[in-house]
């Protein structure tokens, strides 16, 4: 418990940790409330509004801001999982931490739940800002507010959460895996945008390619997401992070996620244990 | 508990070895040190002294040997409650400040974080504790790195190269501070490569060279037996008259100067039997090796190696 309070301690006063929560709360709200509300503002393109007004109103506000965990927000969490780690190899500040007295398995499990703990308000201050952003659009526009109920709220916390903590367990592993975060960071991101997001395109046209890209993180990420509420057709305009399918059932999704965060916690714990340092 | 080791040695190895594929780092190295010593651990860079420590901190594993540090396992929760210990350059997070770093090291330290402003106190850095360590000069740095090792209030001090970064007032000043930490029950590892400072300081020495424990014991010990400086002539008369005494012993001649190794107080009885041989003396002088020519004549293969 005191090692949790020391990184707890470390992530608080730590710059880049509030960076990274600013970017992406304002990221979620330029990308899911400002660019469609001026979209929707500026009128009709080719036909058609770009995005329903009912998209951006309190009632769709799980959906609406859910869509962006799987890509966008999952490699803020994959950053934040890497610096929480890989910070330590860069400052030295490992040995010193493991010369103190825990053992290494009680600070890599202090590092896990810190980072665990600072995603939650990743996700909560996400909706926050997501519900203030559409009140303000639904007071402008006099359309009715109504919300979702508390147990959608809880239930998309809890997704949001489970998809940024499996891409941060992911930076954790690379953080340890490459001693660093540099290289962990690009890695990172590389795997995120070019391997999964290009094969998962080419998925649609390699018809041998689906069955391998049910298993992967980002497509199991977006099967959770779209089966709590996220319209499957929003994600295909998602701009590097678009999704087309497969999609999988929810059930699927959680056991491949867990298995991630198991193997990717696994291998980061054996890593660090058996390591110098 | 793995328990190993004798219970009045506070850290004690056997055979330790570390290999790096086939560069061997550490070979065989088999030392002990007592409570209450400050033991210097001399040796040129590259000679394997921070990867001792770091085996001894747990940091490292050991390819082969064993090792205890206060009786059990090093690298153990319950060994390494007792120890402190600074290795390499210190390595604390730059944005925060000395204290809440220390804040952070006491609490995986286990011990109260009031402990961080008795340390920093007791280092000199009580009134620049709510400094970012990242604007810390070198010293500062170097003293605060000696206040987490504090932290504990440990039995055994590890330190590795403390002075290194320092200007000479800070040596000073820190060799006076490690004095002062092991002049009570508790017992002080001090790795360097500065001979000023291993014989200012330490009360035993280990002097290690490629990986291996070459020679051990006090300074005096090391430096071994005063000899005699003798300028005589005739050389081949001074040479019978010196083999003849028995205060001298190993008896070298370069030139016309003679060094032997004698007690410094048979140097009149010396230079009477010579005068009174008719052996012209023109100088007559105690002298002794230093640590430092000690130190290169157990390393001096480590630089031919090198070439």
């Amino acid at each position: 418990m005191r090692s949790l309070t020391a990184e707890l301690l470390v992530l608080r006063k730590r710059a880049s940790t509030w960076i990274l929560l600013g970017i992406w709360v304002l990221l979620g709200l330029l990308f899911g409330y400002l660019l469609p509300y001026l979209s929707y503002r500026g009128g009709d393109v080719g036909g058609q509004f770009r995005t329903p007004l009912e998209a951006m109103l309190p009632q769709d506000l799980v959906a609406n801001t859910l869509g962006g965990f799987p890509f966008f927000g999952g490699v803020f969490a994959l950053m934040l999982g890497v610096l929480v780690v890989g910070s330590d190899y860069g400052w030295d500040t490992l040995k010193t931490v493991l010369v103190q007295r825990p053992s290494r398995m009680r600070v890599f499990g202090a590092k896990l739940a810190a980072v665990g703990l600072a995603l939650v308000p990743f996700v909560v201050v996400t909706l926050v800002s997501g519900a203030v952003v559409s009140t303000l659009i639904a007071g402008a526009e006099d359309a009715a507010i109504s919300w979702p109920s508390a147990w959608e709220i809880v239930r998309g916390i809890a997704a949001g959460w489970f998809v940024l903590a499996t891409w941060a367990a992911f930076g954790v592993l690379l953080a340890v895996a490459s001693r660093g975060t540099a290289l962990a960071i690009g890695l990172g991101i590389l795997y995120a945008l070019v391997i999964e997001g290009l094969l998962s395109a080419l998925a649609s046209e390699v018809s041998w390619l689906d069955g391998f890209v049910e298993y992967f993180l980002r497509a199991n990420a977006y099967s959770l997401v779209a089966a709590i509420g996220v319209p499957t057709a929003s994600l295909g305009d998602n701009g590097p992070g678009s999704f087309f399918g497969p999609f999988v059932g929810a059930g699927q999704a959680i056991v491949v996620m867990s298995a991630y965060v198991l193997g990717f916690v696994g291998i980061a714990g054996a890593l660090l244990r058996r390591r110098d340092v | 508990m793995e328990r190993s080791g004798n219970g009045d040695l506070v850290i004690e190895t056997h055979g330790l070895t570390k290999r790096y594929g086939n560069l061997v780092a550490v070979d065989g190295l088999t030392m002990r040190v007592h409570p209450g010593e400050v033991y210097g651990f001399l040796g040129p860079n590259g000679a394997g002294k921070t990867t001792t420590l770091r085996m001894l901190l747990g940091l490292v594993r050991p390819s082969a040997g064993s090792a205890s540090v206060l009786g059990v396992r090093p690298g153990s929760s319950e060994g390494l409650a007792g120890v402190g210990a600074l290795i390499e350059s210190p390595g604390f997070y730059p944005f925060l400040s000395a204290r809440d770093n220390l804040r952070v090291m006491a609490a995986h330290a286990g011990v109260d974080a009031e402990r961080a402003s008795v340390v920093l106190d007791e280092v000199g850095l009580g009134d620049r504790a709510n400094d970012r360590y990242g604007n810390y000069s070198q010293g500062m740095k170097q003293r605060l790195g000696i206040a987490s090792a504090l932290l504990k209030d440990p039995d055994v001090l590890i330190l590795d190269e403390p002075t290194i970064g320092l200007d000479p007032k800070g040596m000073a000043g820190m060799r006076t501070f490690i004095r002062e930490l092991g002049s009570g029950r508790r017992a002080v590892l001090l790795s360097s490569h500065l001979m000023s400072e291993v014989e200012h300081v330490c009360d035993r020495v280990g002097v290690i060279n490629r990986g291996v424990l070459v020679k051990e014991g006090t300074v005096d010990e090391l430096r071994g037996r005063r000899s005699l400086i003798v300028r005589a002539t005739p050389t081949e008369q001074a040479n019978r008259v010196l083999e003849g005494l028995p205060e001298a012993s190993e008896i070298r001649v370069q030139d016309d100067v003679f060094t032997v190794t004698a007690d410094p107080a048979s140097a009149a009885t010396i230079n009477r039997t010579l005068v009174e041989a008719g052996v012209a003396v023109s100088e007559l002088r105690s002298e002794r090796a230093s640590l430092e020519e000690v130190f290169l004549g157990l390393t001096n293969d480590d630089e031919e190696g090198s070439r």
